[in-house]
């Protein structure tokens, strides 16, 4: 057998000679390559981050939703991505607007097609980089499912992954990544604490605000009552997974090799996360008395999301210091919510939305002189002697975008609601969306319907 | 305290030959004493005090009359010297307005096994009248089966004694559990000398197996005073008593489990919990600082605990032990926050001082 393939080999070196003294890839190409696969590795993780959700989702609220959260995620990705590639990526990419619209929004590109191969220039093909940035699109959808948790019709995803992918989510993108006004005005934000965790999160408060809290989450004398979710073991299992794909995320980010810079940035991210993780237990200890699951894992996720913005311009010591502010600051938001009784079922809007802010904000007081000047992006913050003009900026993008979110969300989901109607009914949200929106149970042993034999 | 009101009460409860008289003697004396307590006049260990001497009169004239049943039924007089004890906060002397019946019974050893036999069947039966006329009475039961009608709280002094004995030498929780409920228990009428022979025993093996108090801090430490680092409250998140503070197993369970700790491990007999401050502090364990501290905060509990189970609008008679902080006034917070945090350092000092002695886990 060896011997008769190294006689095959042999003969075919003959014959095509050239194929033994092909030339070495440049030192262009290499570069290209190794761009290319270290975007689509990031691609890959930031897409499985899904799984985090479905987990994170699924974990946190009942059972009797189980087969409804999970599979609608996989549902919503599957619509995203082709809403994305119809029309999102153009409008945060596409590059045919005049340039006073382009501030506001990009034109060209719909139905994008990536070509074969980098083109002549580029650094990576932008097939990769479609598929990087359709991964963060999908992550702000699946965050804003959080406002709909356990009561939300199945047509209202339907009809909201339309709007979110192919305006919402692409506006706030394009304004800060996209070339827009934002980006002209040197908003720091390199993983997207705005774009991606604020925008979904905003789209998470619109719904809750439209849907009212969940049957039995308020009294009447307006406590609040607990409604646990059916498995911690998922939601902490989901932190991990989501933790893990962080790291194509932020590193992933920087789409490039380069210097090993990403490197760097993975660095912050998992300083930032663990600090959060810690800083949530050892608050909700001290100030509950009892060392909460859920307030740490949370505390983990909005260490993860306060650093995303900031983790490519701040110093090492900076990223623990603002991870664990935002783990302060999630149990105390979470706390807020539902003070002011809002349901906030997954605690998007303290994880996405209180750390999303926070993390914006940090660049203004935590980013470094070097640091800024090394991804080209602003100035340096407040702390680091840079004055209070970046920390304007990052409050300007906070505010503007996350007022924008709100209002397109609102508006599309207070139509959904006028017309088609957006929750489902009392009786379908008491026995579940499993059985009310799909006509079986994710867990049908566990579910079973009363009278109903096996 | 020479009262002529009260005076009067004992003479009605004395007289009474039935329970529906005691129930009504019962019912107008509990009605004073919660109108004394809510008017915020009298001290709450005045009015516990009051109360509980309440509480030991009708008890024990309900034994009395159980006695006499037995007698109009059949039976003959007792056949051998007996006592009624009782346990938990009746042992403790702070029973509230609704507190339920735990209780044990001792009878003496008899002469031979068929005698043995006699007096057993007769204190089956006279406990189960008492308890059940208690019941009657308005004393629910224990729900741990801690009384005098089950037959493992029921015994001649021998069989107790033996009893004691083997808990201490097997301190399992639920053999240490019993122990600590045996720790309060204190006769209410009968023959005291055999309850004093049950204390001797327990003192005794107290002193011969040590360890025993590491067990004991073990058994009730995982209910923690509900005050935070920062002197917050901790109280209930969610549910229908969100808001409100557990001021039952946050706060007085914890005082009475520390406050007994430290009185067995040192030889003092007390049942009530302000009588074993107040020994401790004579036996040098606590400073007067300390025994003022944990006495006035004691009280406090001892009124909000009181209180949980007289307030007008709790409908129900059976009361949560639970207060809603949020409407109380400011002062009452205040002073909730102190007394909380002297409990605190109570039960602190019983948890390090044993953790010195013995060792974690």
């Amino acid at each position: 057998m060896v011997k008769k393939s190294l006689i095959a080999l042999g003969a075919l070196l003959l014959m095509f000679p050239t194929m033994a003294f092909a030339d070495d890839p440049t030192a262009g190409q290499l570069n290209v390559g190794l761009n290319a696969l270290w975007v689509m590795l990031a691609g890959i993780l930031v897409l499985l981050m899904q799984g985090g959700f479905i987990l994170l989702e699924a974990g946190s609220t009942r059972m009797k939703n189980a087969g409804h959260v999970a599979g609608k995620t996989i549902f919503t990705l599957g619509l995203a991505s082709i809403v994305y590639w119809a029309v999102g990526y153009g409008f945060t990419f596409g590059g045919d607007a005049s340039e006073s619209l382009n501030k506001f929004i990009g034109l060209g590109n719909f139905f994008f097609d990536p070509g074969h191969a980098a083109a002549e220039g580029d650094s990576y093909p932008s097939s990769v980089f479609f598929i990087f940035q359709l991964a963060f699109a999908a992550v702000s959808l699946s965050i804003a499912w959080g406002g709909f948790a356990e009561r939300a019709k199945l047509s209202a995803y339907l009809i909201f992954t339309l709007f979110f992918v192919s305006v919402i989510y692409p506006v706030v993108a394009h304004w800060i990544w996209g070339g827009g006004w934002l980006a002209k005005d040197g908003a720091q934000d390199f993983a997207g604490s705005t774009v991606v965790h604020l925008t979904g999160a905003i789209g998470a408060l619109a719904a809750t605000i439209l849907l009212k809290p969940r049957i039995g989450k308020f009294n009447k004398d307006g406590s609040a009552n607990e409604i646990l979710g059916h498995n911690q073991v998922f939601t902490a299992l989901a932190v991990l997974i989501l933790w893990v794909g962080w790291f194509g995320f932020n590193a992933g980010s920087t789409v490039a090799i380069g210097d090993g810079f990403f490197g760097f940035v993975a660095f912050n991210t998992q300083l930032g996360a663990a600090a959060g993780a810690v800083a949530a237990l050892l608050i909700s200890w001290l100030v509950n008395g009892k060392a909460d699951i859920t307030a740490m894992l949370n505390g983990a996720l909005a260490g993860l999301v306060a650093i995303t913005a900031s983790c490519a311009f701040v110093d090492p010591w900076a990223a623990v210091v603002i991870g664990l502010v935002a783990g302060v600051l999630v149990f105390f938001s979470a706390k807020f919510f539902e003070k002011i009784k809002v349901d906030d079922p997954i605690f998007a809007l303290s994880v996405h939305g209180a750390a999303g802010v926070w993390g914006t904000l940090a660049n203004g007081l935590f980013a470094t002189e070097e640091l800024s000047g090394k991804v080209g992006i602003g100035k340096a913050g407040l702390f680091e002697g840079g004055g209070w003009g970046q920390l304007w900026v990052q409050a300007e993008s906070v505010i503007v975008c996350g007022a924008f979110a709100f209002a397109a969300s609102f508006i599309v989901l207070w139509v959904v609601k006028q017309v088609i109607g957006f929750r489902v009914t009392e009786e379908q949200e008491i026995i579940g969306l499993d059985l009310s929106e799909h006509g079986n149970y994710g867990y049908p042993e566990q579910m079973k319907k009363a009278g109903t034999s096996v | 305290m020479i009262n002529p009101l009260w005076e009067t009460r004992l003479l009605d409860i004395a007289g009474a030959e039935t329970i529906e008289q005691l129930k009504s003697v019962r019912e107008s004396e509990q009605n004073r004493l919660a109108a004394k307590l809510l008017s915020s006049a009298s001290p709450a260990d005045e009015v516990i005090e009051e109360l509980n001497r309440l509480h030991d009169a009708l008890i024990a004239r309900v034994l009395k009359l159980a006695e006499n049943d037995l007698a109009r039924s059949g039976f003959s007089a007792p056949p051998v010297p007996y006592t009624y004890i009782l346990y938990g906060s009746a042992g403790r002397y702070e029973q509230t307005l609704y507190s339920d019946q735990d209780s044990g019974l001792v009878y003496a050893e008899a002469a031979n096994e068929s005698e043995e036999e006699s007096n057993r069947s007769y204190f089956a039966r006279l406990s189960q009248v008492m308890v059940e006329s208690l019941i009657e009475l308005g004393y629910p039961p224990c729900e741990g089966e801690v009384i005098a009608s089950n037959s493992n709280w029921r015994m001649s002094i021998q069989e107790w004694e033996c009893k004691i004995d083997a808990w201490f030498a097997e301190p399992s929780w639920e053999n240490v559990r019993y122990l600590l409920i045996v720790a309060d228990g204190r006769a209410i009428a009968g023959d005291h000398e055999l309850a004093q022979r049950l204390q001797n025993r327990f003192f005794g093996d107290m002193l011969g197996t040590p360890v025993i108090a590491g067990r004991m801090m073990e058994n009730t430490i995982r209910h923690k005073v509900l005050v935070g680092v920062f002197g917050q409250l901790l109280v209930e998140r969610y549910g229908e008593n969100a808001g409100s503070l557990d001021m039952k197993y946050g706060a007085y369970i914890p005082m009475v489990n520390a406050c007994r700790l430290l009185a067995i491990q040192a030889g003092i007999r007390e049942t009530s919990t302000l009588k074993r401050i107040d020994a401790l502090n004579r036996s040098d364990v606590l400073t007067d600082e300390e025994a003022n501290d944990a006495k006035q905060a004691f009280i406090v509990f001892l009124r909000w605990r009181l209180i949980t189970t007289c307030s007008p609008d709790n409908g129900e008679l059976q009361g949560t032990g639970k207060i809603r902080v949020d409407q109380l006034p400011k002062e009452a917070i205040g002073q909730l926050k102190q007394a909380l945090k002297a409990g605190k350092q109570m039960q602190r000092r019983v948890q390090r001082e044993l953790q010195r002695r013995f060792g974690g886990r």
